[in-house]
């Protein structure tokens, strides 16, 4: 590892315009990076190297996890021609955008009313707070034990009702709703974590002088809050997006991307693709579709960063 | 006396206000809680009581049985795992990011910054991502189903916000302290260990509860890296009452649940402030 930073140190006074520094400097300036060494190092380890191996692997024919010859873009071909991916993608949409149309909402909502709140605040956040603390396992199968159409009390409910019992993981519009649902249940506490923080900024003049001009409650949230939090939303809306596009673990635990594939994100169809049908090369190739999506919205994340920080 | 019918005024207009945010909280508490109530009802019923259909509220016998039934050592060696995980995590995550965040806080450069933008930018990558080539890297060889492998791949992950929160707590000291120390003859490194170190405990304690929980409650590293039965963790532990569970399993799992939520729980109610503020950051800025 000690040899990466002498290395690295020359092009670094060479590309530095700064001055003419002194040798003890530019000793005591090479000495700190290798304070970065051990993270850098664990980073190439768990995320650089396998991203190349990711893509090495979509260029290459594999047979149960045997890397073969070299295939160039054949994957890819065959990933754009796969006539199930236009229904994944539309999956995937309607998946993270309904997930997000309930969540983001619901945690402005939780936020708003928590902030206004003057008596129980604490107990009122550990229960908004609540389905965010569980796992994302933990969420999934306790919906999957409630919502079981023999025993469960969802079931009891329909079937009280008239209807029958609430099977919703077998018809494939039905799960779908189900699995975004609970994501959204899952999640919004983390948006309205977010928006709390930046609500707590708004300084109290506003509201007073609101109050001098007799504005409303609604009057308040469109002219102060919306136009405060604006730029919160919008990070707000990356983050959740970020989370249910690599969103795995719910899906996994309820219904592993059926019924016929109804449930299958793009997250879902890679770990399908690897551990189910054990096509490596397919599944690197939609991992790297994936990872080109995550890729814009880190580019949206960090635009927005720079723009909040100036 | 003339005062007193503004204030009652007041006090019942802010009643009147406060009516459809407790309306609003009442609504949350009928989405979030009844598959929680359902679960802890379920984890104090005996094995046929569970089974029953309509199915009853208030367990009518209340039974032990579930909580019992979760003393075999394999549920014993998932919660071991997820122990030796986290706290291997928390140690690792800590060792590498405080000397990483030190440096990128207090030598800044272009280099350094986009280092420390390249590490947060992959921290983004999704998990799966990279987990499908750790698996089909490492399966063939002795590295899959260790715990070193496990707690290098979970603080990577949450390492970029480890940097970030730190980054924010250092920031927050004076440079002057360590300009003191340094004329004093201390060097980076008695600075960073003897200055830096006590005054960033806050942050330190908040990233630490930030690591247990994301190890503790993450399903996917352990499902994908440990594919042996005795190399998983809790929460491969609850899944794998449904998967494989064949009988009347439910009040086991249920059990199972409740427990492997405690640990969480009371860190949560213990550390409140702590715990709002190390699972947010980064949130914001990206």
């Amino acid at each position: 590892m000690s040899t990466e930073s002498p290395t690295r140190s020359p092009r670094k006074t060479a590309a530095s315009p700064s001055g003419t520094p002194t040798v003890r400097r530019i000793r005591r300036d090479r000495m700190v990076w290798l304070y970065v060494v051990p993270v850098s190092a664990v980073f190439l380890f768990v995320f650089v190297g396998p991203l190349i191996y990711t893509a090495w692997t979509a260029l290459h024919e594999t047979t149960y996890y045997q890397i073969g010859k070299f295939s160039g873009l054949n994957s890819f071909v065959r990933l754009f021609s796969d006539s199930d991916l236009p229904s994944r993608i539309w999956t995937t949409l309607v998946f993270s955008l309904g997930a997000l149309a309930i969540a983001l909402p619901a945690g402005l909502l939780s936020a708003i009313v928590l902030n206004n709140l003057h008596r129980f605040k604490r107990s009122v956040r550990s229960l908004f707070l609540l389905p965010w603390l569980m796992s994302q396992a933990t969420a999934g199968t306790i919906w999957l034990w409630f919502l079981n159409p023999n025993y469960g009390p969802a079931s009891a409910i329909t079937k009280s009702l008239g209807f029958g019992p609430t099977d919703v993981f077998s018809s494939p519009t039905s799960a779908l709703v189900a699995v975004t649902l609970m994501t959204a249940w899952w999640s919004y506490p983390q948006a309205m974590l977010l928006f709390l923080g930046a609500l707590q900024t708004i300084p109290e003049e506003l509201r007073e002088s609101l109050k001098v001009d007799g504005g409303g409650a609604w009057h308040g949230f469109v002219n102060i809050t919306l136009p405060y939090l604006r730029n919160t939303i919008v990070s707000v809306v990356v983050v959740l997006l970020m989370l249910y596009v690599q969103m795995v673990t719910i899906i996994l635990v309820t219904t592993r991307g059926g019924p016929i594939g109804s449930t299958e994100t793009l997250s879902m169809r890679v770990y399908n693709q690897m551990f189910d049908k054990f096509d490596l090369s397919g599944a690197s190739a939609t991992a790297i579709l994936l990872f080109a999506v995550n890729i814009v919205l880190t580019l949206v994340a960090i635009r927005f960063r720079r723009k909040e920080s100036l | 006396m003339s005062i007193t019918t503004p204030r009652r005024q007041r006090r019942l207009g802010s009643f009147m206000r406060a009516v459809p945010a407790w309306a609003y909280v009442i609504l949350s508490a009928a989405v979030v809680l009844p598959p929680v109530a359902w679960i802890v009802s379920t984890s104090l019923k005996t094995a046929s009581g569970t089974l029953e259909f309509p199915p009853r509220w208030i367990p009518a016998p209340f039974s032990p049985e579930g909580y019992v039934g979760l003393l075999t050592s394999t549920n014993i060696r998932f919660f071991v795992n997820s122990l030796i995980y986290a706290g291997g995590s928390i140690v690792l995550a800590l060792a590498i990011c405080i000397p990483a965040a030190y440096v990128a806080t207090r030598y800044r450069s272009r280099r350094m910054e986009t280092l420390m933008t390249g590490i947060l930018v992959l921290s983004m990558v999704p998990a799966i991502v990279v987990f499908i080539a750790l698996y089909s890297m490492f399966v063939k060889t002795a590295l899959i189903n260790t715990y070193p492998m496990l707690i290098i791949v979970y603080t990577a992950i949450i390492c970029g916000q480890t940097i970030l929160f730190l980054r924010n707590f250092i920031e927050n000291i004076p440079v002057e302290i360590e300009e003191a120390a340094a004329i004093d003859g201390c060097s980076r490194l008695q600075i960073l260990w003897r200055i830096i170190l006590p005054l960033i405990r806050p942050g330190i304690a908040a990233v630490a509860i930030f690591i247990f929980v994301f190890v503790w409650n993450d399903f996917l590293v352990g499902t994908v890296l440990a594919t042996t039965e005795d190399m998983k963790t809790v929460q491969n532990g609850i899944v794998r009452y449904i998967t494989t569970g064949f009988g009347s399993f439910w009040g086991l799992f249920a059990a199972f649940i409740v427990v492997a939520f405690i640990p969480v729980l009371s860190i949560f109610l213990a550390f409140q402030r702590w715990f709002v503020a190390g699972m947010t950051s980064g949130g914001v800025k990206g």
